[in-house]
């Protein structure tokens, strides 16, 4: 106990004897992190705009002449079992004919004298579907029902815009994984420059029986507090952001930017987890 | 007890050691004397396990270089204290931080560690001294606080690297007697390295001398 309190105090009191590569490690864990914090909100509000364009996308199905309203509800539940579809919506002959005569203001009844509207439905994408959703498969798959006559869709604006949101989402992985990546380098170096500057302590404390451990521990804790640092500088200046952002937004349209606030104890998770693999990166160098 | 039997070690140049045979008893005070670059600091370094022999066998009470761990290495170096020509105290420490460094490793409480630094402190003649830094010292000064730090968990043996090498002949003379007086109040063993022959002839220790990396007398 005594030997971690020491161990805890070193760690605190570096970073006031280090103050200059405390301040670099500091300041570059505050801009991965504040970085990786936009690049989650636009993902998030991304995901929203991407939920709002699914639920605008419309596959109609024209079941053949012959299908009556009740077999029609029969291929219905077969169209609910396919991957991707969130709801499908019956359009009974009667009801096709109400459509048509609000739309046009004929009763086409009258001079055919029967309907010949046959019966249709319309197919609801899900909304909150992990990834891409792949419209030509459903597709596929409502053509393959026997009693479906006709699909029309808008596959190919579907597509483009499906295949835009997965490269947008993997262009900003991609960029988050390189900024973590970096931010590894940048702490793992400061942390090398200090171990470097620290190289009389380090052999003071190998002189007196230190173990390798209590060695390393202070430069550990160093790159902890460092990352706490740079996360709780991020948070605040995201937040801040967010609500301020929000403000200006509420004066001149409904948009809002949405944030679930808990990603921020992510973003301390990472940084903690970034400076562990720094530090310990930077200390295997020096103390083997 | 310090005992090498046949010890040999070859740096990559091609100096060191070869066929060292000492024995130093417990309790017993030796000076190795020897010219610059005769092998008294890679014997030291031997008898600490920084470096291990090519053949042969350095024993350090329970220690013996064939057979350690290499984490049992730590608890061999914290029964030796170890004072050398350059003083290894950190600048960015007060002496009561540099002096108590040793018993934050071994885990000692607050109240023993404040309780033993006064004790080692006082045992060197630095009373007083605790809020300096090391920058605000004298040699004979820093290299006492670097005895206190040795003495401060009471090592069975003390090894000295031509302790006295940045000393003045007083200041040197009162640091060989200080060694002195701990090896016999205490019963530390204390193995000192030095060139200077004029200091410990009139001294009456053994005196071991190497020469190339061989010992002429033990």
């Amino acid at each position: 106990m005594n030997k971690f309190l020491f161990l805890l105090s070193e760690g605190l009191k570096n970073l006031w004897r280090h103050k200059l590569t405390v301040f670099t490690a500091v300041f570059s864990v505050f801009l991965s992190l504040s970085t990786i914090g936009v690049l989650f909100i636009a993902e998030q509000n991304t995901h929203k705009l991407i939920e709002y364009m699914r639920s605008k996308y419309k596959i109609e199905v024209f079941f053949k002449d012959s299908i009556t309203n009740d077999q029609a509800s029969q291929y219905l539940q077969e169209i609910r079992k396919i991957p991707g579809v969130y709801s499908t919506t019956l359009i009974t002959k009667d009801e096709a004919l109400k459509v048509y005569r609000s739309q046009f203001g004929d009763d086409l009844t009258e001079f055919l004298e029967y309907n010949p509207l046959p019966v249709s439905c319309v197919v609801n994408i899900k909304r909150q579907y992990d990834g891409m959703i792949k419209i030509n498969p459903i597709i596929e798959r409502i053509k393959e029902i026997e009693g479906v006559d006709t699909v029309n869709h808008q596959g190919r604006l579907i597509s483009r815009i499906e295949t835009f949101y997965e490269q947008g989402l993997l262009g900003l992985s991609g960029i988050a994984f390189a900024i973590i990546l970096v931010t590894v380098m940048i702490i793992s170096n400061t942390i090398k420059l200090t171990i470097y500057s620290k190289k009389d302590l380090i052999k003071a404390l190998k002189m007196i029986g230190a173990t390798h451990t209590f060695i390393r521990m202070p430069f550990i804790l160093e790159g902890v507090f460092q990352a706490v640092i740079g996360a709780a500088l991020a948070s605040a200046l995201l937040y801040g952001a967010v609500v301020g952002a929000n403000e200006l937004l509420s004066q001149l349209t409904v948009f809002t930017i949405n944030v679930q606030w808990m990603f921020l104890s992510w973003l301390f998770l990472i940084a903690v987890i970034i400076s562990l693999f720094g530090s310990s990166r930077a200390i295997s160098r020096f103390i083997k | 007890m310090i005992q090498l039997k046949n010890v040999s070690y070859t740096y990559r140049k091609g100096f060191g050691l070869a066929n060292i045979d000492l024995k130093i008893n417990d309790g017993e005070f030796v000076f190795l004397i020897g010219p610059t670059g005769s092998g008294k600091t890679t014997l030291l370094s031997l008898m600490h396990m920084e470096i291990f022999p090519e053949s042969g066998k350095v024993t350090i009470g329970d220690f013996d270089s064939d057979t350690i761990k290499k984490r049992k290495i730590p608890a061999l170096r914290r029964s030796i204290g170890l004072i050398s020509q350059s003083y290894h105290l950190l600048d960015d420490r007060n002496l009561f931080e540099n002096v108590a460094l040793p018993l934050h490793v071994i885990g000692h409480n607050q109240n023993d560690i404040s309780e033993a630094v006064e004790e080692a402190l006082d045992e060197v003649g630095l009373s007083g001294f605790e809020d300096h830094y090391p920058q605000e010292l004298s040699g004979g000064e820093q290299q006492r606080a670097c005895l206190a730090r040795a003495l401060i968990k009471n090592p069975k043996i003390i090894l000295a690297d031509e302790p006295t090498g940045n000393l003045d002949p007083v200041t040197s003379f009162d640091l060989v007697k200080l060694l002195e007086e701990i090896n016999s109040e205490e019963g530390t063993t204390v193995f000192m390295a030095s060139h200077n022959y004029s200091l410990i002839k009139s001294r009456n220790h053994r005196i071991v001398e190497i020469h190339d990396g061989k010992l002429r007398s033990a």
